[in-house]
């Protein structure tokens, strides 16, 4: 066994450096060989269409980013669709509610029938605030399955969400427990 | 028999290798073969039988990086004597790093390729794994499993309608394609109208109910529960091609989903990747029932929502110990991504998102790949090893093993804070291809990649007409996870629609490829033939009802 000595010291202190740049260089080979073989082998044939795409979508970024691009939109609505028509925020069209059969305007037959069905929030809410009641029962009963259970699934910030909405309505769903 | 693998091209050997094999045949490798050395995640070495450290033997320097072994004199040699080699000894041209067991050709001073030996390195993987680890399937399931994925494509217009001519299509007077028409908003549904809109256009399903897949007088749960989802679905196909272009009230669709999906059923922004995976699981639930008699799992029930969007996804569990690899499959509707951005840890060990969002773009491409990267199960995850008997550390890797005519790929644009407890959406741009190669992340591929892109059967054979996929919808979402707006592009004829509720325009590609993209649809190239892109070669079925007797048409 070698006692340290004033050489021993130098070139023991420069021995780490030394395995790194030796690992270091490793890798690179490592990583050198690995393309070389799969250029080599043609592995990697898309990479010209992948180019290409990632360019295209480049490109279609800046144009859509230039404001002088926008055309016959004004602010996110339009004049006319390419039928020629124009539509209301709130849907208009009215026909029956098929499980009560009330005429009721399509923009709001989603709040229609989760009343109508029982369905809902606000309708298990309801449910649960009196929750003796089997007369509660009958008013709600509706087609819809009455339960004091509280399946939140989709009432929670559920994190992995993404929640929509309608242009027109104010409606702020998400967490608010109360009608 | 079968061609060679088409995704490799095989290289060409130099003259140097062909003389080597002419005169050595593969002796030379055989003996290499006992000396290597292989690793549980797939890397493979030489090593000297007494371990010792190898050196040049010609200048004994070990600390020079790359060392090579004469396939004919056994000697070791660093880079430079390894050129200088062949001119000393004649004939003595092949080498092998041992390093990374490759070849190398001492005159042309390149790596080089040999598919015979690559056979020889995997047949060293072969020995240390267990059987069939390394896709080595008899020719005859490999016909199988090709007949069978064929079979789920484009066979609908064959079998189910009782029309066996084309009636004269009078649908296509209108200059606009067909089934191209808005969906009103029935009060915050637009998660439903976005990817209702996608699935009007994916031609497999559109073709299974325009050809009459689902017949209502036929129908039993119809007749019987007076209630089915699929003759719901059928009655929205019907108006929506029916030719009437004032946008069309989903409502009859929008009650019958809400009595299958009971926890869904509210009036509130919802979530578009939850109504497709409810949609589509209710139609497997009921038409699995009634077409198999009982509940059939993903490999073998044929209900359209398995025959367009099931596919198979590979989990392979590979002990770090010892080697062994644990193989699970699992079908998928569709697959959801991480965006792949990266996530640094501070030293304080709270996660920071890399502040260089200029420089690094997020690709889709990129998604998959960090999907389907090898992943190390952190030391509180131990995975129980078979061979070892105990919880080893493990390596996770997700390939897919089967693609479906229709692939949905769902980007998980929300990230939560444990510290702030609060998530929130992620907004940054993905950039999406219009043509998708999916064959880099087929289990056959992914396994290669694993041992270092030998030229071996991977088990990989379909051709690559399969993996080749085009896009045909993205349904977009602005705003924040509470609150937001989704609206849908679809393109049809080539020419790309933007579906906004009731709200249909005509975009440019540009406007698709920088929109915010939070489901993207593909269907494999092969279903894109001309013929299914006008329709005219279904014919009308009986079932399709131009006018419905029902709330939301008039």
């Amino acid at each position: 066994m070698s006692v340290p000595n004033e050489e021993n010291l130098s070139s023991q202190s420069q021995l780490p450096s030394h395995f790194f740049w030796d690992l270091l260089d490793s890798i690179i080979v490592d990583v050198a060989s690995e393309s070389h073989r799969v250029a080599k082998l043609g592995l990697d044939a898309n990479l010209e269409e992948d180019d290409e795409e990632l360019k295209l979508s480049a490109q279609a970024r800046v144009r859509v980013a230039d404001p002088s691009n926008n055309s016959n939109e004004a602010n996110g609505k339009y004049v006319v669709d390419i039928f020629g028509q124009t539509h209301p925020t709130v849907a208009n069209e009215i026909f029956e509610c098929m499980n009560c059969g009330r005429s009721i305007a399509a923009g709001r037959f989603a709040p229609h029938l989760e009343k109508c069905m029982g369905k809902g929030r606000k309708a298990r809410l309801k449910v649960t605030r009196s929750s003796s009641g089997a007369q509660n029962q009958n008013r709600y009963s509706r087609g819809g399955s009455v339960s004091t259970h509280t399946n939140h699934s989709s009432n929670n910030s559920s994190v992995n969400r993404l929640a929509n909405g309608n242009a027109g309505f104010e409606e702020h769903s998400n967490g608010t427990t109360h009608p | 028999m079968f061609q060679r693998n088409p995704l490799y091209t095989n290289p060409e050997p130099c003259q140097h290798l062909s003389d080597y094999k002419h005169k050595h045949g593969f002796s030379g490798y055989k003996a290499i073969q006992k000396l290597l050395v292989t690793s549980p995640i797939g890397k493979i070495s030489l090593k000297k039988p007494n371990l010792r450290i190898p050196r040049c033997s010609f200048c004994n320097g070990c600390e020079k990086k790359r060392i090579f072994l004469c396939l004919i004199c056994s000697s070791f040699s660093c880079f430079d004597h390894t050129l200088l080699h062949p001119k000393a000894e004649i004939g003595h041209t092949l080498f092998i790093d041992i390093e990374r067991a490759e070849l190398f050709c001492g005159l042309c001073c390149d790596q080089i390729y040999d598919p015979d030996f690559d056979q020889v390195v995997m047949a060293k993987h072969s020995m240390v794994l267990p059987q069939g680890a390394i896709g080595n399937e008899s020719i005859g399931q490999r016909l199988i499993k090709r007949r069978r994925l064929v079979s789920g494509v484009g066979l609908y217009l064959n079998s189910k309608s009782k029309f066996s001519f084309p009636i004269k299509d009078l649908r296509g007077k209108s200059c606009f394609p067909e089934g191209l028409r808005g969906l009103n908003n029935l009060g915050s549904t637009c998660f439903m109208n976005s990817v209702l809109q996608a699935l009007l256009h994916a031609p497999p399903f559109r073709d299974y109910f325009l050809s009459g897949g689902h017949s209502l007088e036929d129908c039993k749960r119809r007749t019987i529960d007076r209630l089915c989802l699929i003759c719901d679905i059928n009655a929205v196909f019907s108006a929506m091609y029916s030719g009437d272009r004032n946008p069309y009230s989903p409502a009859r669709f929008l009650y019958s989903w809400w009595q299958h999906s009971a926890n869904l059923a509210s009036y509130e922004q919802q979530d578009a990747h939850e109504f497709f995976i409810s949609m589509l699981n209710t139609i497997h639930e009921k038409e699995g029932i009634t077409r198999n008699g009982s509940k059939g799992n993903g490999g073998d029930c044929q209900c359209i929502a398995h025959r367009v969007f099931y596919g198979l996804l590979r989990s392979d569990v590979t002990c770090m110990a010892c080697g062994f690899i644990s193989t699970t499959y699992d079908p998928f509707l569709d697959i959801s991504l991480n965006l792949d951005i990266n996530i640094a840890l501070t030293e304080k060990g709270k996660k920071v998102t890399k502040s260089n969002e200029d420089d690094s773009k997020s690709t889709l491409l990129g998604c998959l790949d960090l999907f389907t990267r090898p992943e190390k199960l952190g030391s509180d995850q131990k995975l129980y090893c078979q061979k070892c008997k105990e919880r080893q550390n493990s390596l996770k890797q997700m390939s897919i093993t089967k693609l479906p005519p229709v692939l949905t790929l769902h980007v998980k644009r929300f990230e939560h804070s444990f510290v702030k407890k609060l998530s929130r959406k992620i907004d940054r741009y993905l950039q999406f291809p219009f043509s998708l190669d999916m064959t880099p992340y087929l289990s056959s591929s992914i396994l290669r990649a694993r041992y270092g892109n030998r030229i071996f059967n991977f088990g990989g054979n379909e051709s690559d007409t399969f993996s080749k996929f085009e896009i045909f919808a993205v349904v977009t979402h602005s705003g924040t996870l509470e609150s937001g707006h989704y609206v849908s592009f679809v393109r049809l004829r080539k020419q790309w629609y933007r579906c906004d509720d009731a709200w249909i325009t005509e975009v440019d590609e540009a406007t698709v490829r920088a929109s915010q993209c939070y489901m993207i649809f593909y269907a494999q190239k092969t279903l894109f033939n001309n013929a299914s892109e006008d329709l005219s070669h279904l014919p009308t079925s009986p079932g399709r009802e131009v006018f419905i007797p029902i709330a939301g048409c008039c």
